[in-house]
């Protein structure tokens, strides 16, 4: 059995120590399932996960690097609940004795009879009340107070204290009643300050997002939707300025917590807070199960897919949706609607239209105007810096008589062309696709309408 | 009295193998130490370092205009890329990239991703950031405005890494000094072809213009033996001025 215990202080800041303590729950949730509350600490078991996070030094290297950030004051490791917790506190100093031996967040293989015996006793929870009498009778440590014979010590004290004590010496076992994961994931903080900069909610978000992390992985599943809610503070009531939300949302399922608070950061950057914030909310919209990524030694082509996905929502997140796109074709003989740019974010289409054979044979370039451009015309000759040498053609595109959008004023206006289109050659701008079509009044005009670069 | 050459011709094989195969002398074409993606044309190859387009090291190409040639130089590379699973991604292109023409190339749908940008900063980050990613794909940044210290960043992100990088520049930059480590400038010539000079590499100075042949690859199947060679045949005298637009090529389009 190896035991963790973490400790929160006791009061703990602005909010309640039941809050901090459920907070802390979740988070150790993700290393096992074994996890209780144990007056102001937290208690994990963590003997059947070691292997999963690569050792007891891994381990306890990772608890050590997250929990600081969760209010935790010390980490104690032991093969007892109640001696890891009694080296725990003692490590934190309160009982006003310095102390070497055991906590510091490291696993000490040390017997753990030696390491208890050296702690002041007022470090188990039923002998603080106790703590008068047992130093009139010459006790100072738990090395002293075992010391003592156990038929007196139950006679004068109760059973409690010998049974606290074996349980501590890993005598007794205990019996523990063990935190369960809840199904929804609904986080609050209170700020130990008001907020007055949306960036800094970022960092004030990490603690959500790493008890996020944790409920995630111990329901082994990853989030594809959030929302983070500010609360204004009391001082300001104002209607309707209570607080606002960000809704996040991910492509795929996510637990990376950099990604997220990244995610978090861009869309924070563009938020003007409206007054000062008081409280936190995180809420989980929509989860999915979680695929871990693989561990393997060579590159993965999906490790490197979801690199990439990573990034682009990442940018998307800044540039916004619509700038980062994808192709799509469709079935349209006109080079304007043949292909239509879709968000990546956007799910694809598991059969991408087969659109390719009607393009082929044909010139098609490589880039396209967004809107055809007019061109100037000398003696029957279109220009587009310099004279242009009409080189293959023409290629008639027509269609679109079914094709009418609404305009401006409630009328309909239809998108129908007949343009035949020429294969270019200009001697700076190199091949272009133009096309002479008829523009009402007048009789042909030349437009250029891609290139082939 | 040996020779300097000699003396550390010597010397460098004293050094153990893999210690010796990071020197490069500046006599001799580099090798470079991530992989390289073939241009496509041999006469190129020759010229590049290690035989191709470098991966983890900033190319820059420079173009007297943007959307001139960028799909002919690069079209056979990208394909390989994509071929080998990568994707292509497009940062601030000057015109909207048409799918039909590189589908011709190659490329497909699914592997094709458009990143629009307003500004320059705005192109400079999303390439960092492509790059960072260090994904085994090729990153095509169009960057008219870049000084010297954000390519210099974009060159050392992309160090030991696995992207193809390549920033397309005007011609313009030629003068201003860059950290790339392979800069080209690439023009079109007569008949469907390539004009690239290679302006900086690992390696001796280059002072010829390699002439490419490359045909645009949907026009592939559409060219005939005389619009393969318009300056022979469709040189037009100057005076020359036709009432009607008639089609310069004699022959009937092939389908």
């Amino acid at each position: 059995m190896l035991w963790c215990a973490l400790c929160l202080p006791n009061p703990c800041g602005t909010e309640s120590l039941a809050s901090a303590q459920h907070g802390l729950a979740l988070w150790a949730l993700q290393f096992t399932p074994r996890v209780t509350r144990l007056d102001e600490a937290v208690l994990m078991e963590v003997q059947a996960s070691l292997r999963l996070f690569g050792g007891a030094v891994e381990l306890a290297a990772r608890v050590r690097a997250d929990s600081p950030a969760l209010g935790v004051v010390s980490v104690a490791w032991a093969p007892t609940a109640l001696g890891a917790l009694a080296l725990a506190r003692a490590e934190r100093g309160e009982v006003g004795h310095a102390c070497d031996c055991g906590g510091g967040g490291e696993v000490d293989t040390t017997p753990l009879a030696e390491r208890l015996d050296a702690l002041p006793f007022t470090v188990l929870t039923v002998t603080a009340p106790l703590a008068d009498t047992l130093a009139q009778l010459g006790c100072r440590t738990l090395g002293d107070l075992r010391a003592l014979p156990r038929g007196g010590l139950t006679r004068r004290f109760g059973p409690a204290l010998v049974e606290a004590l074996d349980q501590a010496y890993g005598l007794r076992s205990p019996a523990f009643s063990w935190v369960t994961l809840p199904q929804t994931f609904c986080a609050r903080l209170d700020l130990m300050a008001r907020v007055e900069n949306a960036m800094a909610l970022v960092f004030a978000a990490k603690r959500l997002l790493l008890q996020l992390q944790g409920w995630l992985v111990a329901r082994n599943a990853g989030v594809t939707a959030f929302t983070l809610r500010w609360q204004h503070d009391g001082l300001r009531p104002q209607p309707g300025e209570e607080g606002d939300a960000l809704v996040i949302r991910t492509a795929q399922p996510m637990r990376d917590m950099a990604h997220l608070s990244r995610l978090l950061a861009e869309q924070l950057a563009r938020v003007q807070l409206a007054a000062p914030v008081e409280t936190l909310i995180l809420e989980v919209d929509s989860v999915c199960d979680y695929r871990p990524p693989t561990a393997s030694l060579l590159p993965d082509a999906a490790e490197d897919r979801d690199a990439l996905n990573r990034v682009l929502e990442r940018l998307a997140a800044r540039l916004g949706a619509q700038r980062v796109v994808r192709p799509v074709l469709r079935e349209d003989a006109r080079p304007e609607w043949a292909q239509q740019w879709v968000p990546v974010s956007a799910p694809m289409r598991a059969r991408p239209v087969s659109a390719t054979v009607r393009s082929e044979g044909l010139p098609q370039p490589t880039f396209l105007l967004p809107e055809p451009l007019r061109l100037a015309v000398r003696g029957n000759r279109p220009l587009y810096q310099g004279e242009l040498q009409l080189l293959l053609g023409p290629h008639r595109v027509e269609g679109g008589w079914w094709h009418r959008v609404e305009v401006a004023g409630g009328a309909a206006e239809s998108r129908q062309v007949a343009r035949d289109y020429w294969v270019a050659l200009s001697a700076h701008a190199g091949a272009l696709w133009v096309f002479q079509t008829r523009v009402a009044g007048e009789d042909a005009a030349w437009f250029l309408h891609g290139v082939f670069a | 009295m040996t020779s300097p050459a000699l003396v550390s011709s010597s010397r460098l094989a004293d050094l153990p193998p893999a210690v010796a195969a990071s020197v490069w002398r500046g006599d001799d074409l580099a090798v470079p130490t991530g992989a390289v993606v073939s241009s496509g044309w041999a006469a190129l190859d020759a010229e590049l370092p290690g035989g191709g387009w470098p991966c983890g090291s900033l190319t820059e190409v420079l173009s007297p205009q943007p959307s001139l040639l960028e799909w002919r130089l690069l079209g056979q590379a990208l394909r390989q890329v994509t071929a080998d699973g990568g994707n292509v991604v497009l940062v601030g292109p000057p015109k909207p990239p048409f799918l039909p023409g590189l589908q011709a190339l190659g490329l497909q749908a699914r592997q094709l991703i458009w990143v629009q940008t307003e500004t320059p900063a705005q192109r400079l980050w999303v390439t960092e950031q492509l790059v960072q990613a260090d994904t085994a794909g090729a990153v095509l940044a169009w960057l008219p405005q870049a000084r010297a210290e954000p390519l210099r960043r974009l060159q050392s992100r992309l160090q030991g890494g696995r992207t193809l990088c390549i920033a397309l520049r005007p011609e313009g930059a030629r003068s201003e000094s860059s950290p790339a480590g392979l800069r080209l400038l690439a023009q079109t010539g007569p008949d469907w072809t390539l004009r690239v000079q290679v302006l900086k590499r690992r390696g001796p100075l280059h002072d010829q213009t390699l002439v490419l042949p490359s045909v645009p690859s949907s026009l592939e199947a559409v060219l005939s033996r005389r619009t393969r060679l318009p300056s022979r045949c469709l040189a037009l005298p100057d005076g020359a001025r036709h009432a009607v637009v008639r089609p310069v090529s004699a022959e009937p389009l092939r389908h």
